[in-house]
């Protein structure tokens, strides 16, 4: 059993937000540990303080560099800058919630997820027999 | 009444022998599980990019599964896994504890071991990835060393991302990860590459057709060593010259002829 602790995906992002900006120094060692940085073409020769100053632009509502944005949109959860961040930011979650606000701003774009819904109801249908419809959806 | 949830997620519907399989390896170790899952029961991330949707898809999973009664709930997906924990237990709070299927079938070894009686000969590589919380780059291992006749071969790769999906969208990222696991099936002399996800294994399933190696699933694989018959259907409509033909005018029009030509044929008929 665990209670919640906010009462909104709102109030986590305000909250986890706010610590996150007062606990990051940007010494960028999340950026160097990162094994996508090889996949972010605007990142390469990119400062990794700078770089995740830019991060914490997008987490602000701002619109970062191309690199802290081609960052973001990179990011595959691999969660190796955890340990190696010294101030236990769990830059995992930063990029993250600096993703949220980029997408919903406009400034990196959204996931087209329009049809994704619709394509796991067809592989239901096709894969699941009419019992399993019922019982497992 | 139903001890636990088997949470198998959303994109698990192209696999449901994977889920049929899942559901009976609980109920041989003890644990009566139904699965869940679909639009119905979705974590949100497939809407991620839009929070506000993907929240109230999460709060209605999450509300489901706390009003259900049961005391746990089994994960498959591993998204579904990180968000059961962050966004939505922070939220919405978890009646249940929760554990990922393979650390559930691990944690009850003594009962499952006795049944792994087939032999499986098979040398296998397993697609890790880093940053995997579930639990499952020890036990999927773990429970494969219990199979007769299999043999795990070490390998120190470990590919970006928690499993193949986040990687399919960076231009090469996906690439390199599939050549990087068949440099290490090379490397060890290995003939069969074992997924773990869902979304590994619809991204890998196609190396058949050319690399001359096998792609199984952890699950398929117990499966073989108990002795019950099984169809990974995916893999032979993805690896299939005609998808629709293997899958059949009958079967596509049970389905929604229009949904299948616009939704799935595309994605089987991925080069």
């Amino acid at each position: 059993m665990v209670a919640p602790r906010y009462a909104d995906w709102a109030a986590l992002r305000a909250a986890e937000s706010a610590r996150i900006l007062a606990a990051c120094s940007a010494c960028g060692a999340c950026f160097e540990a990162c094994p996508m940085i090889a996949y972010v073409p605007d990142a390469q020769g990119a400062a990794a303080s700078d770089t995740v100053r830019g991060v914490l632009s997008l987490l602000q509502g701002g619109q970062g560099d191309a690199a802290a944005r081609g960052w973001v949109a990179a990011c595959t959860r691999s969660a190796v800058c955890i340990p190696a961040c010294p101030e236990a930011v769990d830059p995992m979650l930063m990029l993250r919630l600096a993703k949220f606000n980029a997408q919903e701003s406009g400034v990196i774009p959204p996931r087209d997820a329009r049809d994704a819904m619709a394509r796991v109801k067809a592989f239901a249908r096709l894969g699941f027999t009419e019992a399993e419809q019922k019982d497992w959806l | 009444m139903t001890d636990a949830l088997f949470w198998y997620g959303c994109n698990m519907t192209r696999h449901a022998e994977i889920i049929r399989l899942g559901t009976r390896m609980l109920q041989a170790v003890g644990v009566g599980a139904q699965p869940v899952g679909g639009p119905a029961a979705c974590c949100g991330s497939p809407k991620e990019s839009t929070p506000r949707i993907a929240e109230g898809m999460a709060n209605r999973t999450m509300q489901r599964f706390n009003q259900s009664g049961a005391a746990q709930v089994i994960t498959w997906c591993p998204t579904c896994h990180m968000n059961l924990d962050d966004f939505m237990g922070a939220t919405q709070g978890k009646q249940a504890d929760s554990a990922h299927l393979a650390q559930v079938l691990w944690d009850r070894r003594q009962e499952l071991a006795p049944l792994l009686t087939q032999q499986v000969g098979a040398r296998v590589v397993i697609d890790l990835h880093m940053g995997n919380g579930t639990g499952v780059n020890q036990a999927v291992p773990g429970l494969l060393r219990l199979i007769p006749g299999l043999e795990v071969m070490d390998h120190p790769y470990r590919a970006p991302s928690y499993m193949c999906f986040g990687l399919a969208s960076i231009p090469g990222a996906l690439e390199d990860a599939r050549a990087n696991m068949l440099a290490a099936m090379e490397q060890t002399g290995a003939d069969t590459l074992v997924t773990i996800f869902h979304s590994c294994h619809r991204e890998l399933v196609g190396l058949e057709r050319h690399a001359g190696i096998r792609v199984l699933n952890w699950v398929h694989l117990l499966a073989e060593s108990l002795g019950w018959p099984y169809q990974d259907e995916y893999k032979a409509w993805r690896n299939s010259t005609d998808p629709e033909a293997a899958i059949g005018a009958e079967r596509i029009a049970a389905a929604g002829e229009d949904a299948v030509r616009r939704l799935v044929l595309p994605e089987l008929r991925r080069p």
